[in-house]
């Protein structure tokens, strides 16, 4: 009789036999048996609608079934089969990150060094600056508050992505930084350099608001590419570096 | 449940992690079961078969290279006790991604590489309700002992 071979997180469920032996003229034939004598087994091979589990291989000699004629490969008395299920992990998921915030804090950055550039006030534009690198500090968006009291009154509501909180941190910091270079230009004596930094940072952050392009998070991804230290997130799955992700949480 | 690990292997543990840096390194731990207790004799490093842009936050093992793991295991008269990996600037503590694609029984080995230098290992399994990971204790081996 064909023999099937169960891996040693299966045994549990096969009383600890490693090898059992099963009736069978098929792959699914010998499955079937295996799972009638181990009922607890089922579940871990097939799906509900009894299809063998994608991550769980079975091979014959050398071959995965599914190459050869699926459950319906033929078995001879003497084969084995080995249940190899798939193995996989990794340090980070996507974790929950609430795009609302940040298009609220990007309406702010908008708003202030708009009116900043209107009312010829540039240490508005310093003040702007600090907040970001200050949020980047703390890992949050610097006009986070205006954001709770803004949600707090339902005037908006959270909007959740599957996505990394670290490329949105890197943009807000690499935001302020440009703001701090045109704050040293404005007091070197050099306001036309100044506002043209400052307008630098209003259409990035209006790209991201209104077009859904992170300028900032694209170089993080590619900094991350070039295996650069520090730089450990890959885009969300599917996701292009610096466009807003699919997947809401 | 305890994995009994000599200074030796855990020192190699970590060394594959450094290596595999900023990439995740991962691969299999060989064995004896005595009981609640394993004996890891053996690692057997398999090739992270992720796509690149996605190795530094992810592992995952080609079938066939399982197929041969297991082949190599009976060959050694050994059993695969669990999975070892690296997390690279990151803790030593199973991720979400961890807990979603784990297998129960296993023993995952779990080590922490910061900015390329091994740092804390931790070892855990998957809970008998599959919600959460529960700790599993690592106990050194002194040499011949």
């Amino acid at each position: 009789m064909p023999l099937v071979r169960v891996p040693t997180p299966l045994r549990p469920y096969t009383d600890g036999q490693k090898d059992v032996e099963v009736s069978g003229q098929t792959v699914g034939g010998a499955l079937e048996a295996l799972t009638e004598r181990f009922p607890a087994l089922r579940t871990h091979l097939f799906d509900e609608a009894g299809a063998l589990r994608s991550f769980v291989h079975v091979f014959l000699g050398e071959q995965d079934v599914r190459e050869l004629h699926g459950e319906a490969t033929e078995l001879q008395a003497n084969d084995r089969l080995l249940i190899v299920p798939s193995i996989a992990g990794g340090s980070t998921a996507a974790r929950p990150v609430d795009h609302s915030a940040l298009r609220a804090n990007q309406a702010m950055i908008i708003a202030l060094l708009g009116a900043a550039y209107v009312a010829d006030v540039s240490w508005l534009a310093a003040f702007v600056g600090a907040v970001m690198l200050f949020g980047s500090a703390l890992g949050r968006p610097g006009f986070l508050d205006v954001y709770r009291l803004l949600r707090a009154v339902r005037v908006l509501r959270p909007d959740v992505y599957r996505d990394h909180p670290e490329p949105h941190r890197f943009a807000q910091a690499l935001g302020g930084l440009v703001l701090a270079g045109a704050t040293a230009a404005f007091l070197t004596g050099l306001p036309g350099a100044g506002w043209i930094l400052t307008w630098i940072v209003i259409a990035l952050a209006g790209l991201n608001l209104f077009g859904g392009f992170c300028a900032g998070c694209a170089v993080y991804y590619w900094m991350a590419r070039l295996k650069l230290p520090g730089f450990t997130q890959s885009p969300p799955d599917g996701v292009l570096p610096g466009r807003r992700p699919i997947q809401r949480a | 449940m305890t994995l009994l690990l000599s200074p030796a292997l855990a020192r190699a543990i970590q060394s594959k992690g450094e290596a595999a840096y900023p990439e995740e390194g991962a691969g299999l731990i060989l064995g004896r079961i005595d009981g609640e207790r394993r004996q890891a004799l053996q690692l057997l490093p398999l090739p992270n078969r992720s796509p690149e842009a996605s190795r530094r936050r992810r592992y995952s093992f080609d079938p066939r290279d399982l197929l041969q793991a297991e082949v190599e295991a009976e060959r050694l008269g050994l059993e695969i006790l669990g999975v070892y990996h690296s997390h690279p600037d990151h803790p030593a503590r199973p991720s979400e991604t961890d807990l979603e694609l784990a297998l129960p029984w296993y023993c995952y080995v779990i080590t922490s590489v910061e900015r390329g230098r091994a740092g804390e290992s931790a070892a855990w399994r998957l809970a008998d309700d599959h919600s959460r990971f529960e700790a599993y204790a690592i106990d050194m081996l002194t040499p011949g002992g």
